[in-house]
């Protein structure tokens, strides 16, 4: 059995702040939240079937997450939701996400227009 | 249960992961793993493949377990401070423990005994005798109920003998060579206080070697019931 595909480094805290996100709107279980990362970016990011619950036993532990058991057509399943201190975490989470992929956005496109304009010059 | 997730659940504990935090993992690992095989033989294949394909998604046992030990608030207090969960709070419990029992004999002394010289060896009935009974057990039974308590919890977190046998030891000294005494003052206040003392010289060790071995008895009955069998 190999694991996904992923790059840890660049992952650290990406997961946390996907599975806050999806929260914010409606509670969800384990299968429904790694299928909805799965299908809301276009498989562009796989988290590991198996490694989401650490992640939302860790954020439950810091308050950020409740869970309750609950059963759906015949199948008990414990459900997430987002709670007050959650909210902040994630807002948090957000602002400091937003201010690293502006700052690489800012990096990349100057380096890409200025590589271009070198190129043009010579 | 498969027997990637039986592995997956030693491991954990092992690492020092707290055992309900492994139970609740592998009871969302099952459900996921069921929603994973219902996918795949949506998508056409037939059911042990889909199992196989299923296992493969949900990632392999150590993938599993990394995951699950790279959280440290999900580790079991008796992992963090082992020297703690298997030495002082057995002893301070201990300690809470024989305070109550003191209290138990002191109150029962002043309000059901008040003109005697000590609260040992009368006969009392009725709350009397419940009350004092209740003092006794909790005297009594209180080293075992510790030791046993930290026995269970080092079997079920499948901790080496080495954390809890320096616990186990203590409590069965303390257990073996604790006496409790009780005195009127010269103004006539009752007094009771506890003290540690070989009463009876070395043999009071046959009966901390006994505590020892009743006390770790959960923690070898665990130890036997996973050994690997002779010829297996």
């Amino acid at each position: 059995m190999a694991p996904r595909d992923s790059n840890p480094s660049f992952m650290n805290g990406v997961p946390e702040l996907l599975i806050l996100t999806l929260l914010r709107s409606h509670e969800m279980y384990g299968y429904e939240i790694v299928q909805a990362i799965h299908d809301r970016t276009q498989q562009a990011i796989a988290i590991g079937e198996g490694v989401v619950y650490p992640v939302l036993h860790a954020l439950e532990e810091q308050g950020a997450l409740r869970s309750h058991r609950k059963t759906v057509a015949g199948r008990s399943r414990i459900y997430y939701s987002l709670t007050r201190p959650g909210a902040r975490r994630l807002a948090d989470l957000t602002a400091n996400w937003t201010h690293i992929t502006s700052a690489i956005q800012t990096l990349v496109t100057n380096y890409v227009i200025g590589g271009t304009h070198a190129q043009a010059i010579a | 249960m498969p027997r990637q997730l039986h592995e997956l659940r030693e491991r954990l504990l092992r690492a020092g992961v707290a055992p309900r935090h492994v139970r609740r993992y592998l009871a969302e690992l099952s459900d996921h793993l069921a929603d994973l095989i219902a996918e795949e033989q949506r998508n056409g294949l037939a059911r042990p493949a889909a199992e196989s394909a299923a296992l493969a998604r949900l990632g392999d046992t150590e993938h599993l377990a990394q995951a699950m030990i790279r959280q440290p608030q999900l580790r079991a207090w008796s992992a963090r401070a082992p020297w703690a969960a298997f030495g002082l709070v057995p002893i301070a419990v201990l300690a809470a423990a024989y305070a109550a029992a003191l209290t138990i004999l002191w109150t029962g002394w002043n309000w059901f005994l008040p003109g005697m010289d000590s609260p040992f060896g009368h006969q009392t009935t009725g709350l009397a005798y419940y009350y004092f009974t209740a003092g006794r057990a909790l005297y009594y039974t209180a080293p075992l109920l510790v030791g046993w308590t930290i026995s269970i919890i080092a079997a079920r977190q499948r901790i080496s003998i080495w954390w809890p046998a320096p616990g186990f030891a203590l409590l069965a000294c303390i257990a073996a060579t604790v006496r409790v005494y009780a005195a009127r003052s010269p103004r006539g206040g009752a007094n009771v206080g506890i003290g540690l003392g070989l009463q009876n010289g070395y043999a009071s060790l046959v009966p901390a070697l006994i505590v020892f071995c009743v006390i770790a008895a959960p923690w070898i009955a665990w130890r036997m019931s996973t050994a690997p069998r002779v010829g297996s």
